[in-house]
């Protein structure tokens, strides 16, 4: 039993920032952008953010750690808005090829860490630390709660609740509200968006920042419970998301199947030699890491003639055009 | 002053062209005014400039004699105008309802709330007469009904105002009789309308009043009741056009192609899109497949020239069983294609002219040894071409196609694909979007080459076309062929039957 | 006539608007370098940055060990402009350059018993080979289900890193060191003097004859794409998949055909590389073979003509021994990873300025032969 909470726990933390920089991806694909700058963005946030919190713990503070990581994701979120700013420049204004811009990001952002990592660090080297202030061992009250006390509320992180809370506000954005009818308008047909004078290139801009904030905040996700430091990479996470978002089809409820899925590979190679049951398989864990990329291949290779994918995604729009 | 909305005197320039010379457009209110012109008159420029889209270098746009500033679309709604485009501007995987408030939705505690709309929809859908399924998905629905569609977007929007952008090119003749009957219902409601056409029968059905404008002058505004079809047209074109085609009797020669139990199944819906189709087409004969867009003519164009692999049935040409060759195979065999879409499978748009005139022949050992091309061979019949059939370009075999003239554009294929001397040459709308001059010398090529004793097969959404222009007329509904009649002796209400599904002929393949 | 055309034709390919635009991507991706410098260190900024741009030529050694670091990347830059020409983003050149990569290396020390007449060569084919197939992989699904190939081809270059990884540690696998065996000397591409020509003293760089492989192989890249059949139909395919299919050319197999030779080229800088004799090896990390993503700014400067290619690819080196200088002045030579992504995030809007101002040009004509403005 306890080796089903093992991977359980283990999967939360892989799956929450699959999830979140999924989502991340959705709003901007939704709305007709392709972010493959979301490796990129996930290092520049979960850079600043661990910046941000090996400041604070450095002063000296004792700030509450729970605050710290909410005051860390923000910040995280905060950078990668910055930086989604640039690939939406670039995608709506300059009309430049999306796919170059991000792939401009990507190799941006672990140079970028690199660099000012040896800068600010004391001892030169690029690893920034940070201290575990923030896991809970048990939720209070729901924690003791037999069975899914164990799997959901121990050893956890509050960023596993902020993943859910995440998954529901986009729902709810992206199917029942008018700006994710007006989104998905200007990711499927936006020359119908602006017909009715929806402002494409406003709603776009939004759809990436958004994917900017939750890559951001996907990234510091990522490297809180799985790292005491951060070392310029997100390990492809950004790319897995980008798997994610497709094997879910550009929706949010297959995106959370999706992120598990990955998740629980991604607990399994990073487990598979300590794990009795799997040892026994001797399966190598280089096996359980090609996984998801080739769940992913075989999934494309049967969906895209029939491709959930918004219209109108990669295509610059044009107002001169009708 | 009853004009509810007038443009005086715009003149908008581009580099080099001016688009709209001094035009004046008004609109009566409770009026079906007519825009008639050619392609490239300025119809959609003067439509641009209305809606805010191009700021006119000269001119003014009144609202019930009030000089306004129109800056964009949003400015274009609150005068209460609206438009259906000639392309829906729908949204496919969104239901009716959806596309309907899309840009004016309503909301309660920051959640959609659809349920007023639906309400206000379903009235005017009661109250108009248009009928509609407020739930279903575009991509589900018929085109009739996605035009339903946009007309209630305009009314859900309160517009005054409603321009059809060439409302009928999509519609069997039934289809625009209903139109055409929802278009006086608006107008009794107190709606103005200003309807874009090159097609002057529909003038004559509805219009009150019609202005015409000629490579982007403004010509004149007449009243249609007191104006002929020739009138219009001679104003239209700027000279007398015959609306006959001259044409030689011949008698067709031996048999060039063969069709036999054509059948092409959608891939995805596995519905037959090609349904058991066969004809002959003769030497010497223009045999044209008349029918609404839509209905299995690309998909049997298609098939014929190898682009896709037919399900079922054989096709012959000159006793060669051909259905399981290659697309090159068949053009060895005898076979050349104008095709529908020039941009889309003609050109290689950013391919110079003389490349895109051997696109078909660049293998062939005259234009290449061991693979390596011979560009002097390849300019040299460029030249060749160019001159032959009057190709106009800027800088002569290497200008880069995207920068020729829609026009010359259609030139060059036609001149690429009759100087391979096919036995069998198929036309599918070879005069879409071109001027009358430029038709008029397509058609005088296709005749040309029926004279050589070729064997032509015209696909045309046109009933001019494919009356004029044809020696036997094939009707196609829903992937069958329906009738096959002499165009000389149908008429258009009988061909609208045929086009429609509602009758079916006797064929004789 | 004919002579004059194919002068023209020539004339053309070094297109200055073209070029212009590269230059101001660099122009720009060097300003913002120095700006970096400034804001990390200015008291160094200026020294630092002269280093940059002259250290590549500063000694016989450094110029060397720009050859050496050009050979990779101007493989995968030629892998990633071929594909271009078929309308295909080849951003999996990391995928196939580590696959051929570990091909070389696994020909090289399991047959190393081999003389280096057969072996080296053998090795090479070994590489292009297994860098073909990793490329015809996503060509293949694009060609027969429309699978996006940028998707496809980011997927290929985890699982090709991946199992790149499992296959060293089955196969090649230095343990110590969690890296692969060192190859056998005599399997090294020959030097052909170019260590000892570009030395310091006695310190020989790591040149050696991958480089005129590059070279050679850029401008047979540039006849198939210009003179050829193959070419000529390839192109077409890039341009317009349709039109190429409705005109009798297999676009299918174009697009195979086209990503296998990209593949195989980038294969071939895996090869290249390791087989340089500098004593490289192949690290068992889960990261991506950084020389697949440079082949990107290397084919977009070159603006995808294989010629222009051996330029750039030169050009990024020239920076990168510049970055590796830097160090001297307490730089973390990323400052040229940084420069060289700004250049990329410029020149994919570089294009679209240059196509601006043509369309201006255009424009005018265009509305002259059509008469109107209308569709």
């Amino acid at each position: 039993m306890s080796i089903l909470y093992f991977l359980v726990q283990q999967t939360m933390f892989f799956s929450i920032p699959l999830l979140i920089v999924a989502l991340g991806g959705m709003f901007s694909e939704r709305g007709g952008v392709i972010n493959i700058a979301l490796e990129g963005i996930m290092i520049f946030g979960a850079f600043t953010g661990v910046v941000f919190i090996n400041i604070v713990q450095k002063s000296g503070s004792a700030i509450n750690g729970q605050v710290l990581l909410m005051l860390g994701v923000l910040v995280a979120g905060a950078v990668g808005v910055v930086v989604s700013l640039t690939h939406a420049y670039a995608a709506i204004n300059l009309k430049a090829d999306q796919v170059i811009s991000g792939t401009a990001i990507n190799m941006l952002a672990p140079a970028f860490a690199i660099f000012v990592g040896r800068r600010i660090s004391e001892r030169g080297t690029q690893q920034v630390h940070f201290e575990d202030w923030f896991r809970f061992e048990s939720v209070p009250a729901l924690g003791r709660i037999p069975v899914i006390g164990d799997l959901l509320f121990k050893n956890a992180y509050l960023t596993t609740y902020i993943g859910f809370l995440i998954l529901l506000v986009a729902w709810l954005m992206l199917n029942k509200t008018r700006f994710g009818l007006r989104l998905r308008s200007c990711g499927e047909h936006p020359q119908a968006a602006d017909s009715v004078g929806i402002n494409v290139y406003k709603m776009r801009y939004i759809g990436v920042m958004i994917s900017g904030f939750l890559a951001g905040v996907g990234g510091l996700v990522f490297v809180i419970p799985t790292s005491r430091e951060f070392n310029a990479t997100v390990s492809g996470y950004g790319f897995l998301a980008l798997a994610v978002l497709i094997f879910g089809q550009w929706r949010p409820l297959r995106i959370l199947g999706a992120a598990f899925f990955f998740g629980l590979l991604k607990a399994i190679a990073a487990s598979s030699s300590g794990l009795p049951i799997l040892k026994d398989l001797s399966i190598t864990a280089y096996f359980y890491k090609m996984m998801p990329f080739i769940v992913t291949l075989v999934v494309l290779t049967f969906t895209s003639k029939k491709s959930q994918a918004p219209r109108a995604e990669g295509i610059p729009y044009d107002k001169g055009v009708r | 002053m009853d004009y509810i909305i007038e443009m005086v005197g715009i003149t908008k320039r581009f580099p080099g062209i001016v688009a709209n010379d001094n035009i004046t457009l008004q609109l009566k209110k409770g009026e079906i005014h007519a825009l008639l012109g050619e392609n490239g008159a300025g119809k959609s420029t003067l439509m641009s400039v209305l809606f805010g889209l191009y700021q006119p270098e000269e001119g003014v746009i009144k609202k019930d004699g009030e000089v306004v500033k129109v800056n964009g679309p949003n400015d274009a709604t609150k005068l209460g105008i609206g438009m259906v485009h000639q392309h829906f501007k729908l949204v496919h995987n969104f239901t009716v309802l959806e596309n309907i408030v899309l840009g004016c939705e309503t909301t309660k505690r920051g959640l959609l709330s659809m349920d007023e709309a639906r309400e206000k929809v379903v009235a005017f859908s009661k109250e108009y007469g248009l009928e509609i399924e407020p739930d279903a998905l575009i991509s589900d629905i018929t085109v009739g009904m996605q035009q339903r569609t946009e007309i209630l977007k305009m009314l859900y929007r309160e517009n005054e105002i409603l321009i059809f952008d060439e409302p009928t090119a999509v519609l069997t003749p039934q289809e625009i009789d209903d139109l055409m009957n929802i278009m006086k219902n608006l107008v009794a409601q107190g709606k103005s309308i200003l309807f874009i056409t090159h097609k002057l029968n529909e003038i004559k059905a509805v219009a009150d009043r019609c202005s015409v404008l000629r490579k982007g002058k403004y010509i004149g505004t007449v009243d249609v009741a007191e104006a002929s079809k020739e009138e219009l047209s001679e104003m239209m074109v700027g000279r007398k056009v015959s609306l006959e085609v001259d044409k030689p009797e011949m008698e067709p020669g031996e048999v060039i192609l063969e069709v036999s139990g054509l059948t092409v199944k959608n891939k995805i819906t596995g519905k037959n899109v090609v349904d058991n189709v066969g004809f002959r087409v003769r030497a010497g004969e223009i045999v044209c497949v008349a029918g609404i867009d839509g209905n299995g003519q690309s998909e049997l164009v298609y098939a014929l020239s190898g682009l896709v692999k037919p399900d079922a049935g054989s096709i012959v040409i000159n006793g060669k069983e051909i259905s399981h060759e290659t697309v090159r195979a068949r053009g060895g065999d005898g076979m050349a294609h104008i095709p529908e879409d020039r941009h889309k499978h003609g050109l290689v748009l950013d391919y110079n002219l003389a490349y895109n005139l051997v696109l078909q022949r660049y293998f062939e050992p005259k234009f290449q040894k061991h693979g390596f091309l011979d560009y002097g061979e390849v300019f040299a019949y460029a030249d060749t071409l160019i001159e032959n059939f009057d190709i106009r370009s800027g800088q002569g075999a290497k200008t880069v196609v995207r920068a020729m003239s829609g026009g010359n554009q259609q030139k060059a294929i036609i001149a690429r694909e009759i100087d391979r001397d096919p036995k069998l040459l198929i036309a599918v709308q070879p005069t879409r979007g071109l001027d009358v001059g430029a038709i008029e010398y397509i058609h005088e090529r296709l005749i040309e080459e029926r004279g050589k004793g070729k064997g032509i097969l015209l696909v045309s959404l046109e009933l001019e076309e494919a009356l004029g222009v044809s020696d036997r007329t094939l009707v196609i509904f829903e992937g069958q062929i329906v009738a096959d009649v002499d165009p000389k002796e149908v008429t258009y209400q009988e061909l609208g039957l045929y086009m429609a599904g509602s009758k079916r002929g006797e064929v004789v393949s | 006539m004919t002579e004059l055309e194919k002068k023209k034709g020539i004339a053309g390919l070094l297109d200055m608007s073209s070029a212009l635009s590269s230059f101001a991507a660099i122009a720009v991706g060097l300003v913002v370098g120095f700006v970096v410098l400034l804001i990390s260190n200015p008291g160094n900024a200026v020294a630092g940055f002269l280093t940059l741009l002259s250290s590549g030529l500063g000694d016989l050694k450094s110029t060397g060990q720009v050859l050496y670091y050009a050979t990779p990347i101007i493989m995968t830059g030629l892998s990633v402009a071929f594909a271009s020409k078929t309308g295909l983003f080849n951003i999996g050149a990391s995928g196939q350059f580590i696959l051929g990569a570990y091909c070389a290396i696994l020909v090289s020390v399991k047959l190393a018993f081999l003389p280096g007449w057969m072996l080296c060569p053998l090795a090479i084919v070994a590489a292009v080979a297994a860098g073909a197939v990793w490329g015809a992989i996503p060509g293949l699904l694009k060609a027969w289900r429309n699978v996006n190939e940028v998707i496809a081809c980011i997927m290929m270059n985890y699982i090709g890193m991946y199992l790149v990884n499992y296959l060293i540690i089955q196969t090649v696998y230095d343990q110590r060191r969690n890296i692969t065996l060192a190859v056998p000397r005599h399997a090294n591409v020959p030097t052909l003097g170019l260590d000892q020509l570009f030395r310091v003293g006695n310190s020989p760089s790591s040149a050696n004859g991958g480089i005129f492989i590059a070279i050679i192989g850029a401008i047979l890249i540039y006849i198939v794409l210009e003179k050829t059949t193959f070419g000529f139909e390839i192109k077409a395919c890039g341009y317009n998949k349709d039109a190429a299919e409705y005109a009798g050319i297999n676009s299918s197999r174009g697009i195979i055909m086209a990503m296998a030779v990209a593949g195989a080229l980038a294969g071939l800088g895996g090869a290249l590389l390791f087989l340089s004799g500098a004593g490289k090896g192949i690290d068992v990390v889960d990261t991506l073979a950084q020389e697949g993503f440079n082949g990107i700014p290397v084919a977009l400067l070159a603006l995808n003509n294989p010629i222009g290619v051996i330029f750039s690819g030169l050009f990024i080196a020239y920076l990168t021994v510049g970055g590796f200088n830097m160090q001297l002045y307490n730089y973390a030579p990323q400052a040229v990873e940084i420069i060289v992504s700004i250049i990329i995030y410029f020149s994919a809007a570089a294009l679209l300025i240059k196509g601006f101002i043509q369309k201006i040009g255009k424009r005018g004509k265009e509305a002259e032969e059509k008469g109107g403005g209308d569709e």
